[in-house]
C-alpha cells in the first residue's frame, strides 16, 4: 500500500518531519525561500559588481608588477643619474633597465574612461617587456623604430575594439592626442594590459621631452621589495617612484568611503528584508495556531513543537540561500559573458567577499524566526484552541 | 484501585476582578475500562473538568491522580508525554492537519512509532478504508470526526477523553461516532462529556455537573 508520499504502509517514517510541511505547504514555503534567494543574490551581485571597480583597476595596471617605474620630476638631466643609483645601491640583483618614454591615453572601464600609459621603448627592450608580461605569441609584429605604431595587447584590443590596422592614437583621436595616426601592427597574447610604441616615435612627437627608467628584479618574486625599496631611498628627492604597491595603496584609500557606504546600505537591506521575512513567518505561524494547538494538547510537548518548527525555518533559510548563492553566480556570469567580457571588464563571478556578505542575512532571518517562535510560544494555551477561542 | 480521580478538584478564575469556579470541588474516580459521561449543561464546567482529569489544566487546589499518582507531581513534560502514550483525545471540533492525509494525521497520535498499519486497521474499522488517502477537506465532517477518533485510539491508551465529540455532527452521525468509540476502545476508559443525554446511552455511568459541583 502507498501514501500520497509513497511511504509504504507499516515503514518508518513521520509525518511531522519538517519536511513535509514544506513539501506540502509549498505556497508558503517558495515565497519565504523566494525572497531569501532575490536578497542573496542581490547582495552578491551588488557586491561583486561593486568589486569589478577595484578588480579592473588592479587588473588594468597590473603590468607594473613586473617593473619598477623611476620618473625625474620634470628634470631630464635627472633620469640616468637616479636609474645608475638604483643599479649601484640596490638591495636585490637588477636584471634589466630600460629608458623609455610615456604619453598618456585612455582606455574604457565600468565606470567611464581611465588613463592608460602608452609607452614607448627600444625594439630589444620592447621583447624583453613583453616577455616578462608573459606573452605567449605575438598577432603581427612589433612597431618600427620611428614609425607611428604600436603594439597592444589582446586586452586592449578587445577594450577599443581594436584590430591590427586599427587607429589607436591620432590627431582626431579623442583621447589618444598624436600629430600622427599610430596604427596597431601587433596584437599580444596575455592577460596584462599594454600599449607600446618606439622610443623613436614618441621622442620626436610627444611632450614632455623627458625619459623615464623601469627596472626589473632578477627574481620577479622580489619586484616588490625592491619597489618598497626605491619608494623609500628615493624620499623626499626629486625622483617619483612607481610601483604596483601604490596601484594597491590609491584603490584602497579609494575605495573605503565607498565601502563603508556599501556597508551601511548591505545592513540596511538585511534588516529591511529580515523584517519582512519575520513578518511572513509570523503571518505563516499564526495560520499554524490549531496545528500547534492540537499537537500540545494531545501530548507534544513545547520544546518538541518548537524544535520542528526551527528545523523548517533552518531549512528553508539554508535552502533560500544556497539557492541565491547559485542564483547570484548564473547572474553574475550572465552579466560577465554579456557586459563584461566584451570589453574586457574585469570580474570576478566567485568573488568570496560578495558571498560572504550574503551570510548575515540567513542568520539574521534564523535569529529572528527563533525569537519570533519562541515568543509565540512563551504563554501559548492549546486550551485557547481546543476550545475555539484562537481559531 | 481507580485509573483516574478527582478529589476535591477545583478550577478557580478571576473575571474582571470577581472569582468565578469553572469546576468546584468535585470528587470522582474512573475505573479501568469504564465509560464515564459526564453530563451538563453549556457553562456547567464539564469541559473544565475534562481538562483537569486530562492534565491540560492544572487544578487550583485538590488533586488529579493517575494510576495513583498525582499528576500535580508531574513536570509540563511529564504530563505530554503522559497524554500522548496513555491518553487519547477527541474534541468538538474534528482538528486534523490539512496537509496530512487520513492516515497520517492518524499517525501523529504516536511519536516515532512504526504505526501504519495500527492506523490503517483501525481507519478500516471505522469504514475508512477507501480514504486513507484523502486530505481533511476532501471528507465529510462525520468522516474528518472519524479519523479523530481513530487517532485517540491509537497505540491503545487508557483512558479516552472525548469533548463534545458529537457537537459538529447532526444526530445519526453523532450517536454513530459514540457507538464506534465505544466499540473500539478495547480494554481503556471512555470518559466523555456532553450536554445531550441520548449520547450516554451506552455509558456504564452518568454524573451530572452544575456550576462546576457534582449534582448527584
Amino acid at each position: 500500500m502507498r501514501t500520497r508520499g509513497g511511504e509504504k504502509a507499516g515503514r518508518r517514517s513521520n509525518p511531522l518531519a519538517p519536511i513535509t510541511y514544506l513539501l506540502r505547504n509549498a505556497g508558503k514555503t517558495i515565497p519565504l525561500t523566494g525572497v531569501i534567494v532575490l536578497a542573496v543574490m542581490l547582495v552578491a551581485g551588488i557586491i561583486s559588481m561593486i568589486n569589478s571597480i577595484p578588480l579592473s583597476i588592479r587588473t588594468i595596471y597590473s603590468y607594473s608588477k613586473e617593473f619598477t617605474g623611476v620618473t625625474p620630476r620634470g628634470d631630464a638631466t635627472k633620469t640616468l643619474p637616479i636609474l645608475e643609483e638604483i643599479q649601484a645601491k640596490s638591495p636585490y640583483a637588477i636584471d634589466r633597465v630600460i629608458i623609455c618614454r610615456v604619453t598618456v591615453t585612455e582606455i574604457q572601464s565600468i565606470v567611464g574612461k581611465w588613463p592608460f600609459y602608452f609607452i614607448g621603448m627600444n625594439d630589444a627592450d620592447t621583447r624583453y617587456y613583453l616577455q616578462r608580461q608573459r606573452v605567449t605569441g605575438v598577432e603581427g609584429r612589433l612597431p618600427r623604430a620611428g614609425l607611428p605604431e604600436a603594439v597592444i595587447s589582446r586586452p586592449v584590443a578587445k577594450n577599443l575594439n581594436l584590430k591590427i590596422g586599427s587607429e589607436i592614437l591620432g590627431p582626431t583621436k579623442e583621447g589618444g592626442f598624436s600629430p600622427n595616426s599610430v596604427k596597431v601592427v601587433g596584437i599580444a597574447e596575455t592577460d596584462r594590459w599594454l600599449m607600446l610604441s618606439s622610443i623613436e616615435y614618441l621622442r620626436e612627437y610627444h611632450f614632455p621631452p623627458i625619459d623615464l627608467g623601469m627596472v626589473s628584479a632578477k627574481d620577479p618574486a622580489e619586484q616588490p621589495k625592491l619597489d618598497q625599496w626605491a619608494d623609500k631611498h628615493f624620499k623626499g628627492r626629486q625622483a617619483g617612484i612607481l610601483g604596483y604597491f601604490q596601484v594597491e595603496k590609491d584603490t584602497n584609500e579609494m575605495f573605503a568611503t565607498l565601502y563603508l557606504i556599501l556597508n551601511v546600505v548591505i545592513g540596511t537591506l538585511v534588516l529591511v528584508v529580515t523584517l519582512m521575512m519575520s513578518m511572513l513567518i509570523n503571518i505563516y505561524q499564526g495560520q499554524r495556531l490549531v496545528e500547534f494547538g492540537l499537537l500540545q494538547a494531545i501530548g507534544y510537548t513545547k520544546k518538541q513543537i518548537l524544535t520542528r518548527v526551527l528545523t523548517e525555518t533552518v531549512l528553508v533559510v539554508i535552502l533560500g540561500w544556497v539557492l541565491g548563492l547559485f542564483a547570484a553566480f548564473g547572474l553574475l556570469n550572465l552579466a560577465k559573458t554579456v557586459m563584461m567580457d566584451p570589453k574586457s571588464y574585469a570580474l570576478d563571478v566567485l568573488d568570496p567577499v560578495a558571498y560572504a556578505y550574503s551570510i548575515p542575512m540567513p542568520l539574521a532571518i534564523l535569529a529572528v524566526a527563533a525569537g519570533t517562535v519562541w515568543w509565540r510560544f512563551r504563554k501559548f494555551d492549546p486550551i485557547g484552541v481546543v476550545e475555539r477561542r484562537i481559531v | 484501585m481507580s485509573l483516574l480521580a478527582a478529589r476535591g478538584a477545583t478550577l478557580r478564575y478571576v473575571d474582571h476582578g470577581k472569582e468565578h469556579f469553572a469546576v468546584d470541588g468535585v470528587s470522582l474516580e474512573v475505573q479501568p475500562n469504564e465509560f464515564l459521561g459526564i453530563l451538563g449543561p453549556s457553562g456547567s464546567g464539564k469541559s473544565s473538568l475534562l481538562y483537569l482529569l486530562s492534565g491540560l489544566k492544572v487544578p487550583s487546589s485538590g488533586q488529579i491522580e493517575f494510576d495513583g499518582r498525582p499528576l500535580s507531581q508531574m513536570d509540563d513534560t511529564e504530563r505530554s508525554r503522559l497524554r500522548l502514550k496513555e491518553f487519547g483525545f477527541v474534541f468538538q471540533q474534528p482538528y486534523l492537519l490539512g496537509y496530512l492525509s487520513a492516515l497520517e494525521n492518524v499517525r501523529i497520535a504516536e511519536m516515532d512509532a512504526d504505526n501504519s498499519a495500527a492506523a490503517v486497521a483501525l481507519l478500516n474499522q471505522l469504514g475508512l478504508g477507501e480514504k486513507l488517502h484523502r486530505l481533511p477537506h476532501e471528507l465529510s465532517g462525520g468522516e474528518r470526526q472519524r479519523v479523530c477518533v481513530a487517532r485517540a485510539l491509537m497505540g491503545n491508551p487508557k483512558v479516552i477523553f472525548a469533548d463534545e465529540p458529537t457537537a459538529s455532527l447532526d444526530h445519526r452521525n453523532g450517536v454513530a461516532v459514540v457507538s464506534l468509540l465505544n466499540q473500539l476502545r478495547g480494554e481503556g476508559s471512555l470518559v466523555m462529556v456532553t450536554h445531550d443525554e441520548t449520547m450516554l446511552a451506552e455509558a456504564d455511568r452518568v454524573v451530572r455537573l452544575v456550576d462546576g459541583k457534582v449534582s448527584d
